[in-house]
């Protein structure tokens, strides 16, 4: 079968895959969102200990591979605690950590490129330090962080593919499937990637959009 | 009763002792001109009243509020009353020049958006901006930027204004502009203590110039007594330098 009718009859299949490889990349991205930020602020504390805790949490997350954070999750944890865990419950949590760890990075980066004098001007005004962090540090960390945020969402939506060999029907195991069936691997693992290619691509656009949009000020006059 | 009362304060950064043993008490009303040279302490000196540095002993009172050993609330409230102006302007580049000034008022629920606002273009009629209410910071030049930042402090309603070298990091021919918005401010009675190494607005203006050398005050007076009369070998060869 040619590539049009490979498509045309997997059409359905394929797009259930890609269904659920963007659901776990929003998903993991929301979860991972709010962790990066708790952690990240906490790796800009004053406190030592804080400080050490989120430090402990990155270096966990950057120090091992995505695919061995996965089989500690789905198998590790369950093996150890007598329970079973549903393969996209798993999947979320090893995508939330995974992505959340690099995210604090991208977070403390932010923050730690702001002007020192910035967070002294604010609380020189009577401002307390999380008002000063949240109307004053973080709207200015948040633009210069978002192309590596950007570059973060790429990533954990390429990384979905790592989750197929826990048994997630995303797009990459929906294309293993479908192979298993007719022997056309060439064919299939070329439509894979170009729907990855084209998902990624959109987001590119829209994402650079946001950017020029988000430039100071000029928007606004 | 002194507006601002320090005793016995000391100030090190590691091994590096950098204020030693300051006593200084200003009063209601009063213009202070902290002058000396660089590595003086008298910027620390300055960041120590609004505890931007934190002292390592000695007391500090701000209108009778002990700044030295107060909880962060406590000294969230006091710094209400204490603005500050620094070298680097430190505006909000991303608000306007109206939001700037009334972002505290606003966000410490002081004010209505409303109230706020209207205070906000007052205060930028009083330094001469009104105009430029509603454009970034980066679009101003340096001279304008420093007069929205002592907009942005009265905009809190200080007793007390701290001025950490406002103009030394103004193009030549924007300095006037600023010093002017100091001088009415001091007309007007504000209470305000500025390192500077403006000589001329500290002799014009200063009702007390305080001479900092090696973390400690080595002279003080009056203006004509200190820049006409100095009395120690240090201030007299500091003065030759920059005089």
């Amino acid at each position: 079968m040619s590539i049009p009718e490979l498509i045309v009859q997997n059409w359905s299949r394929l797009l259930g895959g890609l269904a659920m490889t963007v659901e776990l990349t929003i998903i993991s991205l929301i979860i991972a969102a709010v962790l990066g930020l708790t952690f990240g602020l906490l790796s800009v504390s004053k406190k030592k200990t804080l400080r050490a805790i989120a430090l402990v949490y990155v270096d966990i997350v950057r120090g091992t591979p995505l695919l061995v954070q996965a089989f500690f999750i789905y198998f590790g944890i369950p093996a150890a605690l007598g329970l079973r865990l549903d393969p996209n419950m798993a999947g979320i949590i090893t995508l939330s950590m995974n992505a959340g760890g690099y995210l604090a990075e991208i977070f403390r980066g932010g923050i730690e490129s702001v002007n020192k004098g910035q967070m002294e001007a604010a609380r020189s005004l009577g401002l307390p330090y999380s008002l000063a962090m949240t109307k004053v540090i973080l709207p200015q960390a948040i633009r210069t962080m978002t192309p590596a945020l950007i570059n973060q969402c790429i990533i954990t939506l390429k990384d979905t593919s790592i989750l197929s060999i826990i048994g997630i029907q995303e797009l990459t195991q929906t294309g293993r499937l479908i192979i298993a069936n007719n022997y056309q691997a060439f064919e299939m693992w070329t439509i894979v990637a170009v729907m990855y290619f084209i998902i990624i691509m959109i987001l590119t656009k829209i994402s650079k959009r946001i950017e020029r949009k988000m430039s100071y000020g000029k928007s606004k006059n | 009763m002194g507006k601002v009362k320090i005793k016995n304060l000391k100030k090190s950064f590691g091994d590096l002792e950098v204020l030693k043993d300051i006593n200084l008490e200003v009063h209601e009303r009063e213009v202070i001109c902290i002058i000396g040279p660089s590595g003086s302490g008298k910027s620390t000196l300055l960041r120590c009243i609004n505890a931007l540095e934190v002292s390592s002993s000695g007391t500090i009172e701000v209108d009778g509020n002990d700044i030295t050993n107060a909880a962060d609330n406590e000294l969230n409230k006091y710094r209400q009353n204490i603005g500050m102006v620094f070298q680097q302007f430190n505006l909000f580049p991303h608000m306007t020049v109206l939001e700037n000034i009334s972002f505290a008022p606003v966000a410490l629920k002081l004010k209505t958006k409303k109230e706020a606002d209207e205070m906000s273009l007052k205060l930028l009629r009083r330094v001469d901006l009104e105009e430029k209410a509603n454009i970034y910071p980066e679009q101003l030049s340096g001279g304008q930027q420093q007069r929205v930042a002592i907009a942005r402090a009265l905009a809190m309603n200080p007793d007390v204004m701290l001025f950490d070298e406002p103009t030394s990091a103004l193009d030549p021919e924007m300095v006037g502009e600023v010093l002017n918005v100091m001088k009415k401010l001091a007309k007007e009675g504000m209470t305000m203590i500025v390192v500077t190494h403006e000589m001329g607005f500290a002799r014009e203006v200063a009702d007390r110039v305080i001479f900092i050398d090696e973390g400690f005050i080595v002279e003080e007076g009056p203006p004509q007594e200190v820049f006409g009369n100095p009395k120690n070998q240090r201030t007299i060869n500091f003065l030759n330098m920059v005089l």
